[in-house]
């Protein structure tokens, strides 16, 4: 399945001609014969993002469901998600080795831990920036608590929701390439398996950063359908994201 | 495949090999590990990454702050501040080794321009939601443009703008984890050449590049809280409360 | 007990009902009792931080009463649950609080379908609702981002009577609206109340809205004591202690005057003349008369002009008047527009016509005046719907 981390595969490339052998920039003939090889890597990395992002939201949810109307469990709750971001993602799949195994569950347990703060933080924050004056009118108009949250907060609070599902969902992207520290395989461990070859370089990276712009427009589109009722200039506002300016995980 | 139990027995391991030196069977006899190894290879972590930081902070602090006073360039400064979010490490140094070359500087300019942006992010967003009227009365008061950032504008805004820094300082020193692989040997060279330092190794590293960062962000958080002025520190509790 | 769909309206009532935050030493509300008719608007007023909005809160229990009881149709509030009895009763406040995620008519449909009525039920309220708030039915798909302050604040006003809530709770409804606006907002609302008759708990800090919209006016102090509550009239006539007659200002008298209009007062007559006639009969009937010029007018009585002392010394009456009848009142104007207007054109005597046009009288300054000071100023008040609104 996948090597194990150190080993580098020693590749045959004399097949490829003049650019390969000179390891040019990027040579295209090549990249197209052999893209294959990177279909793999791409469905193992699009596992792992879309695995640990749905887990990170799911719980960040539940969190954010449970501190909803306790505020005081906020801040905690904020510091103990965070603990995680400090520790670099390079040390975060090796620690999980012992004591989760190696494979894909543990890449998507890290992962999953990376993005569950900023989920967590936009789920509270779009919750909290309902306005006032239509929590108290639909609290007047006979809402029960439950249904408030239903029909009122949890829609007005989808922009910020799905921003931070953004975000997370870039950063994730970037961070999985190490998930073959793991075990699990993905496109850096296609990097990590030709590192002095350019073309494999540029290719697999560049297929990462195609996958982030993907998913983030992707996202966006998704946000507009779920929101016709936002002016575009506040719609705009939401999708750079301005409101959150803080840590992200390394 | 290592059994989910025996993992105190690993971690055990780790730490024996952080302290003493010990042959492995990869090295076939030749020592490693050990707390003068350990040492090496972290002031090169902290060496690069120290230059990393500080020449972004040179060109990124300044920059935005001027940029948030005037209140131009937002979308630019927002925007590479999430576009680099995107950019995974690995091939970001792999980039720097195959196509610029092996090298301490390389390593640091590459660590540089991870750290560039949330610092320049969060110094333009920290300068920019300083409260318009204080600056104003300010400016009514006859302070000039470089008073009025010195002596309102930065302070106010030193939250955001050190967890600006605290981000970028923890995004390189991950990033200086993998540094070896552009010829920088940091402590990531544990885990990445796991042939010469064994699996101990590789769990020893983990251990020490988690420690180093915490303590880094730590540091760094007590630093912001010794620059955080008074009264925004009183405004915060009480806001809290 | 008011049913699903209850369409008469029942009393509201305050019994002992006091209000203590924990942690404070006063009671925000203290002690307080009154008995809204069924009905009728009731506008509590009364200066910042006097407890008017937490009284009226009490009613559909978003704020809880910690000693004392509110009856609404005889039936105490604390007996029903909370979420039930704020379904029939309406809301409307002052940041409007559409829900900016639906459209118009999902945000007037919301009670109705918290009361699960069906599709085709909630469709022709919805239409009917637009109707009687003067918003075109295309306007039922659009965003509240979409419409005006003005415009939201009258569909907030329909989404409190979706369900036709026998009792109407409004605080400061039309406060964040401009002036202009809000003039035409309170009007519109009053004759919808005229149509109708909810019972009304109105909320607000400006006089001069409550003497407007209420029937009876509950004025508060701080702590919510009731200094005085009586009809508009009542109040600007005899305020019951030194802080209502601060509270309703210094110009109580000309406040009055927005009450009634020019058919309450006794108009006096001025000589009317002919084309044609003879000065001579004209000059006659000015000695001893109340206003001492001549008023021409033609073969309807219709008025055409202000005889000069020259004109009189012709002949006979001519047919060009030397003064403009201006400014020419209505016996339907609203008194205090009427002596504005009068003021206004700095003349002495106004020409006041009926509805077809005929002289009915004169209005001079004296007149109002002599009318403040008469036994009849104490006049019965009409309800706030049917009073004169001031267009």
């Amino acid at each position: 399945m996948t090597p194990l981390v150190g080993q580098v595969e020693i590749r045959d490339r004399s097949e490829g001609g003049g650019c390969v052998a000179e390891n040019g920039a990027f040579c295209f003939d090549w990249a197209v014969d052999n893209f294959d090889r990177y279909v793999t890597p791409i469905l193992e990395h699009l596992v792992l993002v879309t695995a640990s992002v749905a887990a990170g939201f799911a719980l960040a949810f539940a969190l954010a469901l449970l501190s909803h109307r306790r505020r005081w469990l906020v801040p905690p709750l904020i510091a103990g998600t965070g603990i995680l971001y400090t520790i670099p993602s390079v040390a975060f799949f090796v620690l999980l080795l012992p004591i989760t195994g190696r494979g894909t569950i543990t890449a998507i347990i890290a992962l999953t831990a990376y993005n569950l703060q900023i989920i967590y933080r936009n789920i509270v924050a779009g919750l909290a920036n309902v306005p006032a004056g239509s929590r108290d009118a639909g609290r007047g108009m006979g809402m029960t608590p439950g249904q408030l949250l239903r029909r009122v907060e949890l829609p007005l609070a989808v922009p910020e929701v799905v921003a931070g599902v953004r975000i997370a969902t870039v950063s994730t992207v970037a961070i999985a390439t190490l998930a073959f520290l793991a075990g699990a395989g993905g496109l850096g461990e296609q990097i990590y398996s030709q590192l002095d070859f350019k073309t494999n370089i540029v290719l697999a990276g560049g297929l990462c950063i195609v996958m982030a712009i993907a998913f983030d427009l992707l996202l966006q589109l998704a946000q507009r359908l779920l929101t016709p009722w936002e002016p575009a200039q506040i719609r705009r506002r939401h999708a750079a994201g301005a409101d959150d300016v803080l840590a992200a995980p390394a | 495949m290592t059994p989910p139990v025996g993992f105190l027995g690993a971690f055990g391991d780790a730490v024996e090999f952080i302290f003493n030196p010990q042959a492995t069977r990869f090295t076939g006899g030749r020592e490693v590990g050990g707390l003068d190894q350990v040492w090496d290879l972290t002031v090169t972590h902290l060496e690069v990454s120290g230059v990393a930081l500080g020449i972004a902070l040179v060109l990124a602090l300044p920059l935005g702050v001027v940029l948030g006073h005037a209140g131009r360039g937002e979308a630019f400064a927002i925007s590479v501040g999430n576009s680099v979010r995107g950019v995974p490490e690995l091939a970001l140094i792999a980039f720097v080794a195959a196509f610029i070359g092996f090298g301490f500087g390389n390593v640091a300019i590459a660590l540089m321009v991870l750290g560039v942006a949330p610092i320049l992010t969060n110094s333009y967003v920290g300068v920019r939601q300083v409260d318009r009227d204080a600056v104003e009365a300010a400016r009514g008061m006859g302070m000039g443009d470089l008073q009025i950032i010195t002596r309102i504008e930065l302070p106010l805004a030193v939250p955001t703008i050190m967890t600006g820094v605290r981000t970028g300082a923890i995004n390189i020193i991950a990033t200086a984890s993998i540094a070896p692989l552009a010829g920088v040997l940091t402590l990531g060279d544990f885990i990445l050449a796991r042939n010469v330092y064994g699996d101990d190794g590789v769990l020893a590293g983990a251990i020490l590049i988690a420690l180093l960062a915490m303590t880094v962000e730590f540091s760094l958080a007590g630093l912001q809280r010794w620059l955080t002025p008074r009264g925004i520190k009183l405004a915060r509790e009480r806001a809290a409360a | 007990m008011p049913g699903e769909s209850s369409h008469e309206a029942v009393s509201v009532e305050y019994r002992g009902v006091t209000k203590r935050y924990q942690g404070q030493d006063e009671p925000a509300i203290r002690n307080l009792s009154l008995e809204v008719p069924a009905g009728e608007i009731c506008v509590l007023v009364g200066p910042s931080g006097c407890g008017k909005t937490t009284a009226m809160r009490m009613v559909n229990r978003t704020v809880e009463i910690t000693d004392g009881d509110i009856l609404i149709g005889g039936t105490s509030v604390r007996d029903r649950e909370p979420a039930k009895l704020r379904r029939e009763t309406g809301y409307v406040i002052q940041q409007i609080g559409l829900f900016p995620h639906r459209t118009i008519a999902q945000n007037i449909a919301t009670v109705p379908a918290l009361l699960d009525w069906d599709g085709d039920r909630v469709k022709a309220r919805v239409r009917e609702l637009l109707g009687l708030i003067g918003l075109g039915p295309e306007m039922a798909d659009r965003y509240p981002s979409q419409l005006s302050g003005g415009q939201q604040q009258r569909v907030g006003v329909a989404r409190a009577l979706a369900a036709d809530p026998p009792v109407m709770l409004m605080d400061e409804p039309f406060g964040a609206i401009d002036p202009i606006n809000r003039e035409r907002l309170q009007n519109e609302f009053l004759r919808l109340q005229a149509e109708l008759r909810k019972t009304v708990l109105f909320v607000t800090h400006d006089i001069d809205e409550a003497i407007k919209m209420g029937d009876r006016v509950a004025v508060l102090k701080q702590g919510g004591v009731l200094a005085q509550y009586a009809t508009p009239a009542e109040l600007l006539m005899a305020p019951s202690d030194g802080f209502v007659e601060d509270f309703v200002g210094a110009d109580r008298a000309l406040k009055r005057l927005a009450l009634m209009r020019v058919s309450d007062v006794d108009l006096w007559q001025a000589p009317l003349a002919f084309v044609g006639q003879s000065t001579a009969e004209i000059r006659s009937k000015l000695e001893g008369a109340e206003v001492p010029h001549a008023l021409l007018v033609d073969s309807e009585r219709r008025p055409l002009g202000w005889l000069s002392d020259r004109d009189l010394a012709r002949d006979t009456v001519p047919a060009q008047p030397d003064s403009s009848s201006d400014p020419l009142l209505d016996r339907d104007d609203v008194l205090r527009d009427a002596l504005s207007d009068l003021l206004q054109a700095e003349a002495q005597y106004a020409p006041v016509t009926d509805g077809a046009g005929r002289i009915a009288g004169v209005l001079s300054v004296e007149v109002v005046s002599d009318f403040l000071h008469s036994p009849e100023a104490a006049v019965e008040e009409a309800p706030a719907a049917e009073r004169p609104l001031a267009e």
